[in-house]
């Protein structure tokens, strides 16, 4: 108690620990608190609903991410051989991009 | 006072013991006896912090066992690179606390008048626990926060660090906390022996 302790102290009280170990001291029946606790353990699931719940969903997220990624490129490969294959013929080519103010002008038409 | 190692988790450990992490690891994967091993090792000082922040010896290992059973539902969130003593730690300590706030009204420690005021002292044992009853009265009155940093740094041994996550505060607030605390109750350890 003659030591002197400021607020940056860093050293355990030894004397004060011990005192107040004796003061909050459980009874000495260590064993019976972990049979108890042990008991309670052994009616919770390791791993209980709202975890499995949650391991699923990350599954499923993880499925369904897959799924559409596969569905996207076969949509697109579909999409892709069905198109008309872009023409070599440059007068074609002229002809399309033509066609497309025509079309515009006939809709602001009506 | 009891003969275990100041803190389960430190360095007055058997060498041969399984550390903590080896044990979460093992009770992680279902093995409950690694998880019984776990809870004998940390009993005592859950109980002790439980009863820091509920003062009733019976709700507080009601809190102790809501916290081990917690701790056993989160392990998977346990970050095996840090200790495992404050994790749970702060779970015993909320769980403490949710009980308390759960029962709203806190009875007070109920002392004689005549030990408060430092009666009659028949024998040693007996002045041994009218301290002991002073004392707890004495941590009763402090602010829970204050109460839990004193008793997680000098009955536990936790650093102001661990205690800082612990509790969730700056550890300057702790290093004060504990400060104020031992203030206030160095003052009625002038009679304490230490061999009582």
């Amino acid at each position: 108690m003659t030591e002197s302790h400021t607020p940056f102290d860093h050293r355990p009280d030894a004397r004060l620990g011990a005192a107040l170990r004796a003061a909050l001291d459980p009874p000495q029946d260590r064993a019976a608190f972990v049979a108890r606790v042990l008991a309670g353990g052994a009616r919770t699931p390791a791993h209980p609903v709202e975890h499995l719940l949650a391991r699923w969903a990350a599954r499923g997220i993880v499925v369904a991410a897959a799924a559409a990624f596969i569905a996207g490129l076969v949509i697109g490969r579909a999409r892709t051989s069905v198109e008309p294959s872009v023409s070599d013929d440059p007068g074609a080519m002229i002809a399309d991009v033509q066609s497309e103010p025509n079309l515009l002008l006939v809709a602001t038409g009506r | 006072m009891g003969t275990e190692p100041q803190r389960p988790n430190g360095d007055a450990r058997n060498p041969q013991e399984v550390g903590d992490a080896a044990l979460v690891a093992r009770a992680r994967s279902g093995d409950r006896e690694a998880f019984g091993l776990l809870v004998d090792r940390y009993a005592d000082q859950a109980r002790r912090v439980a009863r820091a922040v509920l003062q009733d010896p019976d709700d507080a290992d009601d809190a102790a066992q809501d916290a081990f059973l917690a701790a056993l539902v989160k392990l998977d969130q346990y970050d095996s690179a840090r200790p495992f003593g404050p994790w749970l730690m702060r779970i015993v300590a909320n769980a403490a606390t949710d009980r308390r706030r759960r029962r709203k009204v806190r009875s007070a420690v109920s002392l004689d008048e005549g030990l408060v005021a430092g009666g009659a002292r028949p024998d040693v044992l007996a002045e041994r626990e009218v301290l002991l009853g002073r004392l707890r009265v004495a941590l009763d009155e402090l602010p829970e926060r204050r109460r839990l940093a004193v008793v997680l740094f000098d009955v536990e041994g936790y650093s102001h660090a661990e205690i800082a996550q612990v509790l969730g505060i700056p550890e300057g607030t702790v290093r004060s906390e504990v400060f104020h605390a031992r203030r206030k109750l160095r003052a009625l350890l002038a009679d304490w022996r230490d061999d009582g």
